[in-house]
């Protein structure tokens, strides 16, 4: 597998608070890889840096050896590297119809928007359905799923989900955790966030733990699920009993 | 390295233990007032009285809006609502109603805060911008109001400008600067300065540990109002004549600004230098063509804005690379 | 007072509000898309008028056909201030950059305006067209011709920025920009462009403006900061976020000036509006049509 995404020595800060310490990681294509850690761990941090909102202090983020981390983010976006932010953040006044449109808005894809949005709205029946619907009156895996249409419309090689499932309904996060799989199978790499690690693992190939703004572990998927200490942390277990 | 914002007010045996460098400043202060006492009587011209007179007038006004403004972060464009009424109820108690020039310069600066305090509780309350056009709003009015229903022009009666003499009005004019640049230090050193500072830091954090928000606002805005009205009360003592809705223009809140800026916003200092660089570098440019004096400050204004925003002290502090934090004269 | 005086009051405060409303828009649109307070807005409202002047008096062209220069001259100078001044602004967040755009915009208020000062002296100027003075009369209500022209003009050229900002693609974007920029520029929007190009078109549109103003009043370089604060209060009322219903809001402020004024008198007439605006900041300040 060739490595797609590359992350070196990534230091960051807001203001004068140290937000990521010297973070090393790859995303290889074809992966689904994810990020899992506690609150306040960096990680939607480290997702708005490599989708350009926020610049390092130091390190580099390269995709297929190419520097991201010094252009803005609409040059990222061209790239293929999308960005599905945490809290979706959708043009609340627009209808469903235009949110997709803008999300093709580079102009890679914007040629191939009306095959894609057909692509899109196969995955998504419900956005179809809603096209000419308001977007902030939608419900919040409705919401959560026209965000990720959204970062499809721009044709991304890279898709970055910061945290999908916050805030939905377990049948809806199921929903949208095969739909990841499929796009996935359909060849888009992903790069997750998520607070759920327990689904996170489930699906990943391989997994970073960041705490505090470090990278304090990593593996395969089913390796940490089996991991005592990440069950521990992360999955809810309690400590083995004696023998 | 993080400067820690909130900075404890020296004690006088703190200052008595420095070293004497810093006893430099105290020193350059009292020559400065001294100067400015002794020098325009030495050469005792008009023109010189005149461009003290402005300088320490520019000083007062610059120095209040800071206080408002620099530490306690309410930028108001309604300065010179304060500044008119002053002239205002000071002119007309002195002129219209026989009032003792005292009484009348000091009911003029009360007049002011009063102002300032019906207005203050209300517009408290907008954020930032708001705020800022708020302020410039109830400015307009008042000189719209003024400016139609006093139109004729307010002129000393004859035996006032036969006896009239500038230098009383430099000195009460110098005086006015130096108090309302002592307030703004002792401010700085009193309990409440730890409050009124935070204020601009973070409003929300201010509150959240217990500050009491609109009493700091106030206290702020009461010193502020005061002396920009007391300043007003200089002005109508000094001018001979003027339009009534003269001292209320806008062109008064934003050389007030102009100076602030230029100055260093926020410093104790920085009003004074940047009354004295305004009003020298405007007397020389005035000789050139009026207006293009005010695009060049227009020009420097902006520049300032957008890459000195700490303006003149801080062009010093980069130049010099002299730790100021701890001096209390230089610190914001 | 007769009907027939109280309508044609009216009428002429429906007119006057068209130019409010175009000014406000301008207003509207920068403030709401760069989130910045442009306070030199007006001078760029005065810029516009003198470009209408100088190209009546140098060609003798009719001044709404001058709009043809008027515009892209103004959509120009934007540009030129976007890229020199503003462009090191808008990377600045929340109240820091609106503090610092008023600043700045208050330096350039200055220098454009005494450059005008210097440039065309400080006489009033107006334009004397051939319609001038000249009207409809419908049921005994005069319709002078420049002012029905710049009404005209004006509902025109609201429609085509509403057409423009709700269903072009790069209306869109900015209306994106303006909800979320962050958002915006994940979905690959050049938000340094977008910027750019509102800042022109909202000097655009005051350059109609100035037009107007010049046709209806006269002009000279001291009116920039009175325009500055009518377009203000009319984005006040209207609500900051909206950026088309700035519009109507300075026709209903054209209204009530006109209307308070014949019943107060013309002294108190701008304070009116003034102390609306006061009002509505103190007690309504997300403005009159917000729909919260």
């Amino acid at each position: 597998m060739t490595k797609f995404l590359d992350i070196q020595s990534i230091n960051a800060a807001y203001g004068d608070i140290r937000t990521l310490w010297d973070v090393s990681l790859q995303v290889n294509e074809g992966e689904i890889v994810a990020l899992i850690g506690p609150n306040g761990a960096g990680k939607t941090t480290l997702m708005r840096l490599i989708a350009g909102l926020h610049k390092p202090t130091s390190g580099s983020v390269q995709l297929a050896d190419a520097p991201l981390h010094t252009l803005p983010a609409y040059e990222i976006v061209k790239r293929g590297v999308i960005l599905v932010p945490e809290g979706r953040r959708l043009f609340g006044g627009m209808t469903v119809l235009e949110n997709l449109e803008l999300g093709a808005y580079s102009s890679r894809a914007r040629e191939a928007r009306f095959k894609t949005i057909q692509r899109v709205f196969e995955l998504f029946p419900i956005l179809a359905e809603r096209q000419k619907q308001h977007a902030n009156t939608m419900s919040g895996g409705q919401q959560q799923m026209l965000a990720i249409g959204r970062a499809m419309m721009g044709l991304p090689k890279l898709l970055m989900l910061d945290e999908p499932s916050l805030g939905l309904a377990p049948l809806i996060v199921e929903n949208i955790f095969e739909i990841i799989k499929l796009m996935n199978e359909q060849g888009v790499t992903i790069f997750l966030v998520e607070q759920n690690a327990r689904k996170a693992l489930e699906l990943a190939d391989r997994a970073y733990i960041l705490e505090q703004g470090r990278v304090v572990g990593t593996g395969a998927g089913k390796e940490l699920l089996h991991n005592d200490e990440v069950r521990q942390a992360y999955l809810g277990f309690a400590p083995a009993a004696r023998k | 390295m993080a400067e820690n914002p909130i900075r404890r007010p020296m004690s006088l045996s703190q200052l008595a233990t420095r070293s004497f460098r810093r006893w430099l400043t105290p020193l350059g202060v009292i020559l400065l007032i001294l100067f400015a006492v002794i020098y325009p009587q030495q050469v005792d011209k008009q023109n010189v009285w005149n461009l003290f007179f402005l300088i320490c007038l520019h000083i007062t006004m610059s120095q209040s809006w800071n206080i408002l403004a620099g530490f306690a972060g309410q930028s108001s464009l309604g300065h010179a609502a304060f500044f008119g009424i002053g002239a205002f109820v000071t002119r007309t108690l002195w002129l219209n109603n026989d009032t003792p020039f005292a009484l009348a310069f000091i009911l003029g600066g009360l007049a002011a805060v009063v102002f300032g305090m019906l207005i203050g509780a209300p517009t408290f309350r907008l954020r930032g911008a708001y705020f800022a056009i708020g302020t410039l709003g109830v400015a307009e009015v008042l000189r719209i109001t003024v400016s139609q229903n006093i139109p004729f022009i307010s002129t000393m009666p004859g035996p006032l400008i036969a006896s009239y003499d500038l230098p009383p009005r430099y000195y009460l004019a110098l005086g006015l600067a130096l108090a309302a640049t002592g307030t703004a230090y002792l401010l700085l050193r009193s309990p409440w300065s730890l409050g009124i500072l935070a204020l601009r830091e973070d409003e929300e954090a201010a509150q959240a540990t217990g500050v009491h928000v609109l009493r700091h606002k106030l206290l702020a805005l009461a010193l502020s109002s005061f002396f920009a009205g007391l300043a007003g009360g200089v002005f109508a003592f000094q001018q001979i004549s003027y339009y009534p809705s003269a001292p209320f223009s806008p062109l008064w809140t934003f050389d007030a600004l102009l100076i602030t800026f230029i100055g260093g916003l926020g410093t104790l200092i920085g009003p004074v230098i940047g009354a004295i660089f305004f009003i020298l570098v405007r007397q020389q440019l005035a000789v050139a063509l009026v207006e293009i004096h005010q695009v060049i400050f227009g020009i420097l204004f902006i520049v300032i804005v957008l890459i000195f925003p700490g303006g003149l002290v801080e062009v010093w502090r980069r130049l010099s690379r002299i730790r100021w934090i701890k001096n209390p004269f230089w610190r914001k | 007072m007769s009907i027939e005086s109280f309508v044609q009051t009216l009428v002429f405060g429906v007119f006057v509000g068209g130019i409010y409303g175009i000014a406000a828009m301008g207003l509207a649109l920068v403030f709401g898309v760069l989130k910045i307070m442009n306070i030199a807005h007006g001078e760029l409202l005065m810029l516009g008028g003198y470009v209408s002047f100088w190209v009546f008096t140098t060609w003798g062209m009719d001044p709404f056909v001058s709009l043809l220069v008027t515009i892209p001259m103004l959509f120009l100078i934007g540009l030129l201030l976007d890229r020199l001044v503003y462009r090191h602004i808008v990377t600045l967040l929340g109240e820091e950059k609106i503090k610092n755009s008023m600043l700045v915009s208050f330096g350039l208020t200055l220098v454009i305006q005494n450059l005008a000062q210097w440039g065309f002296t400080a006489d009033e100027r107006a334009i004397q067209v051939a319609y001038t003075g000249t009207g409809l009369n419908l049921f005994g209500i005069i319709l002078p011709y420049t002012r029905l022209g710049s009404f005209a003009v004006a509902i025109a050229v609201t429609l085509l920025l509403h057409v423009f900002l709700r269903r072009t693609y790069y209306g869109k974007a900015i209306l994106a920009t303006a909800e979320d920029w962050e958002a915006a520029e994940l979905t690959g929007i050049n938000i340094h462009r977008i910027y750019m190009m509102t800042f022109a078109l909202g000097a655009s549109l005051a350059a109609i403006a100035g037009t107007f103003v010049t046709i209806t009043y006269g002009i000279s370089p001291s009116i920039g900061i009175i325009w500055t604060l009518k377009a203000l209060v009319v984005v006040v009322l209207a609500g900051t976020g909206s950026i088309l219903g700035a519009f109507p809001a300075g026709i209903l402020l054209g209204v009530v000036e006109a209307v308070s004024g014949a019943f107060i008198g013309s002294t108190y007439r701008e304070v009116i509006g003034l102390v609306i605006f006061v009002l509505v900041l103190i007690l309504r300040p997300q403005g009159l049509f917000a729909r919260k």
